[in-house]
């Protein structure tokens, strides 16, 4: 086979793979191994090299989602783009299908039991959300200043966005959003239809607000503002996470040092939670190391859309970007009290292997955007 | 083809848009977001970090307080006039209650039949409790439960989840109603006293020290509170024990009450009492200023207060009595009569204005004289005692003597002073340096200070409306009945005991006490109380002169304290039968009885104070001094 286009080395195109997103990535979750480590110290008796230990568990699940990746970078995205309409079937039904089927946890139906594993179809939703969006602009003339293209793209986003609010998942709604509002923002959207949109959307949030958030939202808003009206109740996790997260001052207790996570005062310290024992065990410096780590990856990944050699490339990446993005920042602001509680896990340190695997997917796509910006890029 | 190769050729190829370059947005999205999150870190970690990290201790230490048991207080022959007993309280911590409310009404019906306190009542209280967010907290269903109750409940409260019978220190007062005023007695504290009582480290079902010794000796009396730390989770299972304290045993405290006196001057007052209402009387070392008895008549018993609620009536009832028998009487305040005549005599001595042979011609029970305008005023005595002299003057408790050795008579004797108000003055400096218009000092709260007047005592006791500058002035009158204890006077038994043991001891005032030594629980001396004394400025020649008239007075046939005598003890001391209040419609006043006396004359141990707020000195209170004498005499040494 003759290639097509540009140069070849021995190395192929790996020789343009992004190994700071690599390394940040890894960094993050030897962040959460020790996180989870200490987060389930208390609770977890038994070997360590067993698939029960919440620890090993993730470190395979790190294994498979770095496989993954390599595969994914080795992969060309258009594949997946081509794809994307089939994905994005396939990802309203199984949101469809978890509504009717799925497990229930902590009030809420967010996975399928699959013999041990645990399925979080609305990881993969994300996925398949900004694939079909990339695919979408790609062929509709690369950007959004049309209006109808605009209101379709809407269109794509919404249902997907919809079903995983009634399940109820207010987070990833939110992550949905976001997700269109950053694409939509690079892919040129003008400024006066985001505005008529932006007032449309406020005009209807009462209705939302009464028709369509759940009860236990509600409290879980006002809990935010007032934690100590139910102190044992709803405000419980909010008051405990505030109270691990600011106890932690400078430098942090000690890794499996920290009160309110080893004396489970901290509810799914290893998951929903994980930032508020890294806030206890390892202080603001642990926090700003943690912050440090995830503003490099997502910057080498918004390099990737500058790089990217088509629409398409780029609108992928900036979806990638702002799904990272919304992710860490949701989760985060639960722990300290910015947002409502919400089940979001914080991206490549809480525990979760769903969460884990498709990140590093997204980070395989990443890097197949680096690596043939070359190839594709339009002069 | 394989999906790994260099280039796909599948139905979506590279689009021809050439990419945006507007990222600009989503690099600033993630610096500000983060910056935010960092914002808010800051704020919790760095500013309130402090503050949170005191909340998660707080969060899984769990302190219990170990009340301590309080000390004991003994009487002077080591008899305990203290027991501690437990207050039993039966509680319910409505957040341990059962949810359902069938199971819950199943416990109150349980609780109905052990307290008899109404089911219907307590699920109320839970309810009130439940509403105003205090579920967390005991919730005293009955108080004070008797001991049956007490042990049925904490058999029964097993398997009553939220019910538990909860302890506290109490007391007991075997002693009974003789030893109430003295020792007071011990009670929860006030919301108020416990917002101060905090900072001491106080806790809230710590009780204190109300009134008498309890109160006064507080500190010594409490111990100290012992802590249990202990870690636990977020399940409320233990994790460690951190610390634990016991709780240590207040010191005791040594009493120089003489518990036979004390009941057996209790019983005789109230059988003296006659017309009385209100009596007390002091027994005092001459020489130390300890206190062996203070009776206060009425008495209350203070075991009332272990059980208030229950007891509810009676303490009323007693608030209530005209008699104020919460009142201590023996320091509280009254006209003291011929009793100040001791201070009178030995300022004129001390002035040389007076020797022991002035003698004054009283042939007429009424004496006028020309007062300071040269107004005639009428000088009144309770008889005609002849001519006499000073020991005579004390002995018959002469009135006229005394108004001339005070105020004087204008042509024939001079006063203390060169008039009316200077003669007030000094006659006040003595009365002050033999300790009234002053408390005493005594290791007692609630002692009042009596009144010694003068012009200027009374210038701003009358000061403002309604009172004119005729109310406000002082007159030779003024000075004439301050001499003979009338008038404005007023002063305490204790001040008037303590005064007669400086004119027996040559001159030392004393400071009286109850508590001669503070042990620790392991019986050591903590500290014992040195004897105090200011010196009283004037001669033990001087007082030598008075006691002599005191002597006179019980040991002469014309001795107005006759009936003090007890034959074979030497006894010397002085009557008092001071008018007070109103003239009656007869042109007569009531009358407080006083004695006040030592013995034995010649080395004056035992000082006597005995008042009856109606009756007459010489005929009521000298002959139960009598009575005291005689049985100090026989059952107390020094």
């Amino acid at each position: 086979m003759s290639p097509r286009y540009g140069r070849r080395t021995l190395l192929g195109d790996w020789d343009r793979f992004d190994a700071l997103i690599v390394i940040a990535a890894l960094a993050l979750v030897a962040f959460g191994l020790a996180l989870i480590y200490s987060g389930s110290s208390r609770t977890y008796v038994g070997p360590t090299l067993s698939f029960n230990n919440p620890v090993a568990k993730q470190a395979i699940f790190a294994i498979v989602g770095f496989v993954a990746m390599l595969i994914f970078s080795r992969i060309d995205y258009h594949l997946l783009t081509h794809y994307a309409w089939f994905f994005y079937g396939m990802a309203l039904l199984s949101l469809v299908a978890i509504l009717v089927i799925g497990h229930t946890a902590f009030g809420s139906t967010r996975w399928f039991n699959v013999g041990p594993l645990q399925i979080q179809p609305s990881e993969f939703a994300k996925l398949a959300t900004i694939l079909a969006l990339a695919r979408f602009f790609s062929e509709h003339g690369g950007d959004a200043k049309e209006l109808r293209s605009l209101v379709f793209s809407l269109a794509v986003v919404a249902p997907v966005a919809l079903l995983v609010f009634i399940e109820p998942d207010l987070g990833t709604a939110i992550v949905f959003a976001s997700i269109w509002l950053g694409v939509v923002i690079v892919a040129g959207v003008s400024r006066s239809h985001l505005l008529v949109m932006g007032a449309l959307f406020i005009a209807v949030l009462p209705f939302i607000w009464t028709y369509g958030v759940a009860d236990y939202q509600v409290q879980r808003i006002s809990v935010l503002v007032n934690p100590e009206e139910d102190p044992l109740d709803a405000g419980y996790n909010v008051i405990q996470s505030q109270i691990a997260v600011g106890s932690g001052q400078w430098f942090g207790k000690g890794l499996t040092k920290g009160e309110q996570t080893q004396l489970r005062y901290l509810k799914v310290p290893t998951k929903d939670f994980i930032f508020s024992v890294l806030g206890e065990e390892l202080g603001f410096t642990g926090a700003m190391a943690l912050f440090a780590l995830f503003i490099l990856l997502l910057m080498r990944g918004i390099r990737a859309a500058q790089l990217a050699g088509d629409t398409a490339g780029q609108l992928v990446a900036v979806g990638v970007v702002v799904l990272i993005l919304m992710q860490t920042v949701i989760n985060i602001a639960v722990n300290v009290s910015l947002f409502p509680v919400t089940g979001i896990p914080l991206p490549f340190v809480s525990q979760g292997g769903s969460s884990l695997i498709s990140l590093f997917a997204a980070l395989g796509i990443l890097q197949s955007i680096i690596m043939r910006h070359r190839a594709y890029r339009q002069t | 083809m394989s999906i790994f190769d260099d280039g796909y050729r599948g139905g979506s190829t590279p689009s021809r848009n050439r990419p945006h370059s507007n990222l600009l947005t989503l690099r600033l999205a993630v610096i500000v977001l983060f910056a935010l999150l960092t914002a808010k870190l800051f704020d919790m970690q760095i500013i309130n970090g402090n503050a949170y990290a005191k909340r998660s201790s707080e969060n899984h230490i769990i302190s219990t307080n170990i009340l301590p048991s309080r000390g004991l207080i003994l009487a002077r022959d080591g008899t305990p006039l203290v027991q501690n007993v437990g207050v039993y309280t039966a509680t319910i911590t409505p957040q341990f209650l059962p949810k359902a409310s069938e199971a819950r009404y199943q416990i109150y019906l349980k609780l109905e039949k052990i307290l008899n306190v109404p089911a219907l009542q307590i699920s109320e209280m839970v309810a009130q409790a439940e509403t105003d967010g205090q579920d967390f907290l005991e919730l005293p269903i009955k108080k004070y439960l008797p001991k049956n109750e007490a042990i049925m409940l904490d058999e029964a409260s097993t398997d009553m989840p939220g019910v538990s019978l909860s302890v506290t220190p109490g007391r007991q007062y075997p002693g009974g109603p003789a030893f109430s005023s003295i020792l007071g007695y011990v009670g929860p504290q006030s919301p108020e006293e416990y917002a101060q009582l905090k900072q001491s480290g106080y806790r809230i079902n710590e009780p204190i020290g109300k009134t008498g010794l309890e109160s006064s000796y507080e500190s010594d009396l409490r111990g100290s509170v012992g802590v249990d730390q202990v870690e636990q989770d977020a399940q409320g299972d233990l994790i460690q024990q951190i610390q634990s304290r016991d709780a240590t045993p207040g010191d005791s405290i040594k009493l120089s009450i003489d518990p036979g006196l004390q009941n057996f001057i209790s019983d005789l007052l109230q059988h003296s009492l006659g017309e009385a209402t209100n009596a007390a009387a002091v027994v005092m070392n001459a020489k130390t200023g300890e206190i062996y008895s203070m009776v206060s008549i009425p008495e209350f018993d203070n075991n009332l207060f272990s059980a208030p609620e229950q007891n509810a009536a009676q303490l009323k009832a007693m608030a209530n009595d005209p008699r104020n028998p919460f009142l201590n009487q023996a320091v509280t305040d009254s006209a003291p009569g011929s009793v100040f005549k001791l201070i009178t005599a030995s300022a004129g001595l001390q002035e040389g204005t007076i020797t022991p042979n002035t003698t004054l011609s009283i042939p007429n029970a009424i004496l006028y004289v020309k007062d300071e305008n040269g107004n005639p005023f009428p000088l009144v005595d309770w008889e005609a005692h002849g001519t006499i002299d000073l020991y005579g003057a004390i002995a018959e408790s002469s009135n006229i003597y005394f108004d001339m050795v005070s105020c004087g008579i204008l042509g024939s004797s001079k006063g203390l002073g060169k008039d009316a108000e200077s003669s007030a003055v000094t006659l006040g400096y003595y009365a002050r340096a033999f300790g009234l218009g002053q408390p005493t000092g005594i290791d007692l709260d609630g002692e009042a200070s009596g009144i010694v007047p003068s012009p200027d005592w009374k210038r701003q006791h009358y000061s403002g409306p309604p009172y004119t500058e005729t109310d406000r002035a002082w007159y030779y009158g003024n000075t004439c009945n301050m001499g003979i204890g009338q008038g404005y006077d007023t002063a305490t038994p204790l001040q008037i005991a303590r005064m007669t043991a400086a004119v027996a001891n040559g001159g030392k005032l004393l400071t009286p006490h109850l508590v001669t030594e503070v042990d620790s629980p392991d019986g050591k001396v903590v500290r014992t109380t040195k004897v105090e004394s200011k010196q009283v400025p004037v001669s033990p020649a001087n007082l030598a002169i008075v006691r002599r008239g005191m002597h006179d007075s019980v040991n002469t046939k014309r001795g107005a304290g006759i009936l003090a005598a007890v034959p074979g003890l030497d006894i010397a001391g002085k009557t008092g039968t001071a008018e007070f209040g109103p003239q009656k419609k007869d042109g007569t006043y009531d009358q407080h009885a006083w004695f006040t006396g030592f013995y034995p004359y010649n080395d004056p141990q035992f000082v006597v104070t005995v008042y009856f707020d109606l009756g007459v000195g010489g005929s009521r209170a000298a002959p139960t001094a009598a009575r005291i004498f005689e049985y100090l005499s026989k059952n107390v040494k020094p």
